[in-house]
C-alpha cells in the first residue's frame, strides 16, 4: 500500500508538469496583448507595455517563462499581479471561503444522494424509488446558474428567508444554500450511482449466504451490501471535485461570494492571468490529489482488491 | 422507471421477468438493436423525450412556425414588461419579445450541442482507437494527454482558453463566437470518450473473431470499422445523447459568465445573463429562457437514458 502510494504521487508529476505547461501555454501564448486594456480608453504607452513585459518575463521564450514559473512555485513565491499586488496574499483570502464551500457541498452529495440511492434501491420499483429516481432526473437536467437563481429569487427575494447574497464573512449558515445549489448536479448522479449498485449486489451472492446465515436484515444492508456499493459513488465523488470547483465559479458569481471563483473571473475580465495560473494548477493538484485518494480508499472498501 | 414492480425475493434472487421476454416466433437470432427497439418502444419516457425532441428540433429548424415576430425588433418603451395577451412571455430589458427570442434560441443552442458532441466523438473516437489499436507507449501517451485535460474543470479551461482567443471585451462574429465554443467544448470534453472508445476496443481486441479476421488477412482499417467499433457503438452513442444536453447546459453557462456566445447570436444562455442583474423587476426575462434550457438538456438526458436502459442487458 505504501509503495502503491509512492508510485502514484511520482506518476502525478508528469501530469501535473504537462497541465502546468498547457496552462501557462494557453494563457500567455494565445493571441491577444494582456495590457492592451490596461490604460482605459487610450492606448498604452510603449514605455509601460514594455516595463510590463520585462517584469513579468514576457519577452523571453515559452519554456524560459515555464522554468521561472516552476522555480518561483516550488520556492513558495508566487509573484505579483499586474496591479502589483501579492498574489499569495488574495488566494489566502479566498482560499478558505471556497474551500469551506466545497466541503460543505460534498457533504451534502454524499450524505443526501447516499441516502436517496440506498432508499430507492432497497425499494426498487416503488412510490420512493420513483420519486427519486424521477427528481433526480430533473436536478440532472437543471444547470447549476438555473438551480441558483431559482433558489435566489425564490427564497431571497419572494420568501425573504435567506438573504440573496452572501456576506463578506461567508459563514456556513450563509453558504449551505449556495453549497446546495453547487452540489445538486452531482447529488442527483451520486443518488443514481449508488441505487444501481445496491440493485446490482442485492442480487449477488455474498448477500444470499448472509441472509441464509440467518444475519438481521440491518447487518446485510448495513455492512454487507452498502460497504460493496459505495464504491461507484465514492469513485464519482472523489472525481468530480474538479467539476465542483467549475461549478464553484458559476456559483460563486451568483450568490456574491468572494472566493477562488470570483477571484478569478475578476482576474480573466481584466486579463490578469497572473491569478489565473497559480489558481488553475492548484485546483489540478487538488483535482489530482482527489482521485489518489479514491484509488488508495478502494481498498478499504473492498479487501478484494490489493495494490502490489 | 416502468420495470415490473415485483418486490425482489433476497433469498431467491429470482431474475426480474424480463421485459423483452416476448416469444421468438420466427427462431432467427435477433441483433441487439432490434431488442433494444423491442424494449424502447414500449417505454412511456422513450415516447415522451422522442416528442420532446421533435419539438425542439422543429422549433430550431423553423422557428417561424411558432411566432411570427421579429425577435430583434425592441421597442423601448414596454422595457421589462409582464407577460400579456399579445406577449405571452413579456418582454426583455430592451424591450424585446421574450416569446421570439426564447423559440429563436433553440437553433443556437442545439447547433452548438450536436456540433460540439460531434467534434467530441470524433476527437475522442480518433485517439481511442488509436490507443486500443496501438497499444504500448502511445496507449500510455494518449491516456496521460487525456487526464492532463480531465484535470483541468471545464469552465476553468474554457475561461483560459476563450478569455485569450475571444476576450470579454472584444466583439467577434456570430458565426466566429459560435465556432470556436464549439471547438471549446469538444477540445475540453474528448478524453472521456477515447476512454470509453479505447476500453470497449480493448476487450474485443483479442477475442477469437478479431483473430480469425486477421488471419484471414484483414488490414487494420477493416479490422477497426467491421469488428472492433462496432462494439463501442453503443456506449457512445448513449454517452453522446446525454452530452448534448449537458453541452447546451454549458454552453449557456458559458454565455452566462460573458465569455460564450455573445450579443449578435440569440440564445437562452445571453438571454439569462443579461437579466441577471434585474432578477427582482424582470424575473419572467429570465424564467422563460431558463424553463427551455432546461427542458432542452432534460429532453436529451431523458432520451438517453432510455435508452441506455434499453441497451443494458443487467437492468432487463
Amino acid at each position: 500500500m505504501g509503495r502503491y502510494a509512492i508510485r502514484r504521487l511520482l506518476q502525478l508529476i508528469p501530469v501535473l508538469l504537462g497541465t502546468t505547461f498547457l496552462i501557462n501555454y494557453m494563457v500567455w501564448q494565445l493571441p491577444g496583448d494582456p495590457f492592451a486594456a490596461r490604460c482605459g480608453q487610450r492606448a498604452c504607452p510603449d514605455s509601460y507595455i514594455s516595463a510590463m513585459r520585462a517584469q513579468f518575463g514576457l519577452d523571453q521564450p515559452m519554456l524560459v517563462q515555464y522554468w521561472h514559473f516552476l522555480k518561483n512555485l516550488l520556492s513558495g513565491d508566487l509573484g505579483v499581479n499586474f496591479n502589483q499586488v501579492s498574489v499569495a496574499s488574495q488566494l489566502a483570502d479566498a482560499w478558505p471561503i471556497t474551500i469551506r464551500l466545497g466541503l460543505m457541498a460534498v457533504a451534502i452529495e454524499a450524505i443526501i444522494g447516499i441516502a436517496a440511492g440506498v432508499l430507492s434501491g432497497l425499494k426498487r420499483g416503488g412510490f420512493i424509488d420513483n420519486v427519486i429516481t424521477i427528481s433526480t432526473l430533473f436536478m440532472l437536467s437543471l444547470p447549476i446558474f438555473v438551480t441558483g437563481f431559482i433558489l435566489q429569487w425564490l427564497l431571497g427575494v419572494q420568501l425573504q428567508w435567506i438573504n440573496p447574497t452572501v456576506s463578506d464573512a461567508a459563514t456556513v449558515g450563509e453558504l449551505l444554500i449556495p453549497a446546495f445549489v453547487l452540489a445538486s448536479l452531482n447529488l442527483a448522479f451520486t443518488a443514481r450511482l449508488t441505487r444501481t449498485s445496491i440493485v446490482e449486489n442485492r442480487r449477488s451472492d455474498y448477500v444470499r449466504t448472509a441472509i441464509s446465515k440467518g444475519m438481521t436484515n440491518r447487518r446485510v444492508v448495513g455492512v454487507h451490501l452498502l460497504r460493496n456499493s459505495l464504491i461507484p459513488a465514492l469513485t464519482f465523488l472523489g472525481t468530480e471535485i474538479g467539476s465542483l470547483m467549475s461549478g464553484a465559479i458559476v456559483t460563486e458569481g451568483i450568490f456574491n461570494i468572494h472566493g477562488i471563483g470570483g477571484l478569478l473571473f475578476t482576474a480573466i475580465n481584466n486579463h490578469d492571468f497572473t491569478i489565473v495560473v497559480p489558481v488553475a494548477s492548484l485546483l489540478v493538484l487538488v483535482y489530482l490529489l482527489a482521485n489518489l485518494l479514491v484509488d488508495l480508499l478502494y481498498g478499504v472498501l473492498d479487501p478484494r482488491i490489493r495494490y502490489e | 422507471m416502468s420495470e415490473p414492480t415485483a418486490t425482489q425475493d433476497l433469498i431467491q434472487g429470482t431474475p426480474e421477468p424480463s421485459a423483452a421476454a416476448v416469444p421468438n416466433s420466427s427462431g432467427k437470432p435477433r441483433s441487439l438493436w432490434y431488442d433494444t427497439w423491442d424494449i424502447l418502444k414500449r417505454r412511456k419516457i422513450f415516447w415522451i423525450s422522442f416528442v420532446m425532441l421533435i419539438v425542439f428540433l422543429v422549433m430550431a429548424a423553423f422557428p417561424t412556425l411558432f411566432t411570427h415576430k421579429d425577435p430583434e425588433w425592441a421597442t423601448l418603451a414596454r422595457s421589462m414588461e409582464g407577460p400579456s395577451e399579445d406577449a405571452w412571455f413579456g418582454f426583455d430589458l430592451q424591450g424585446r419579445d421574450v416569446f421570439a427570442r426564447t423559440i429563436y434560441g433553440a437553433r443556437t443552442s442545439i447547433i452548438v450541442g450536436v456540433l460540439a458532441t460531434l467534434g467530441t466523438v470524433v476527437l475522442g473516437g480518433i485517439a481511442g482507437v488509436i490507443a486500443a489499436y496501438q497499444g504500448k507507449w502511445l496507449d500510455s501517451l494518449l491516456s496521460r494527454v487525456g487526464e492532463m485535460f480531465l484535470g483541468v474543470p471545464y469552465v476553468l479551461g474554457a475561461v483560459i482558453i476563450l478569455g485569450s482567443v475571444a476576450p470579454v471585451q472584444s466583439n467577434p462574429g456570430k458565426t466566429m463566437i459560435m465556432t470556436v465554443v464549439i471547438i471549446v467544448l469538444a477540445v475540453l470534453g474528448w478524453p472521456v470518450l477515447m476512454r470509453i472508445a479505447r476500453s470497449s476496443i480493448i476487450q474485443a481486441k483479442h477475442q477469437d473473431y478479431v483473430q480469425a479476421a486477421r488471419a484471414l488477412g484483414a488490414g487494420p482499417f477493416r479490422i477497426i470499422f467491421k469488428h472492433l467499433l462496432p462494439n463501442s457503438l453503443a456506449p457512445i452513442l448513449v454517452y453522446s445523447t446525454i452530452t448534448i444536453g449537458s453541452y447546451i447546459g454549458a454552453e449557456a453557462t458559458l454565455s452566462l459568465l460573458g465569455i460564450g456566445l455573445r450579443t449578435p447570436v440569440i440564445s437562452w444562455g445571453i438571454a439569462i445573463a443579461d437579466h441577471t442583474r434585474y432578477i427582482r423587476t424582470g424575473a419572467h426575462a429570465m424564467f422563460f429562457p431558463a424553463a427551455f434550457l432546461s427542458l432542452c438538456v432534460l429532453t436529451f438526458v431523458m432520451l438517453g437514458e432510455a435508452v441506455r436502459d434499453a441497451l443494458d442487458p443487467k437492468l432487463r
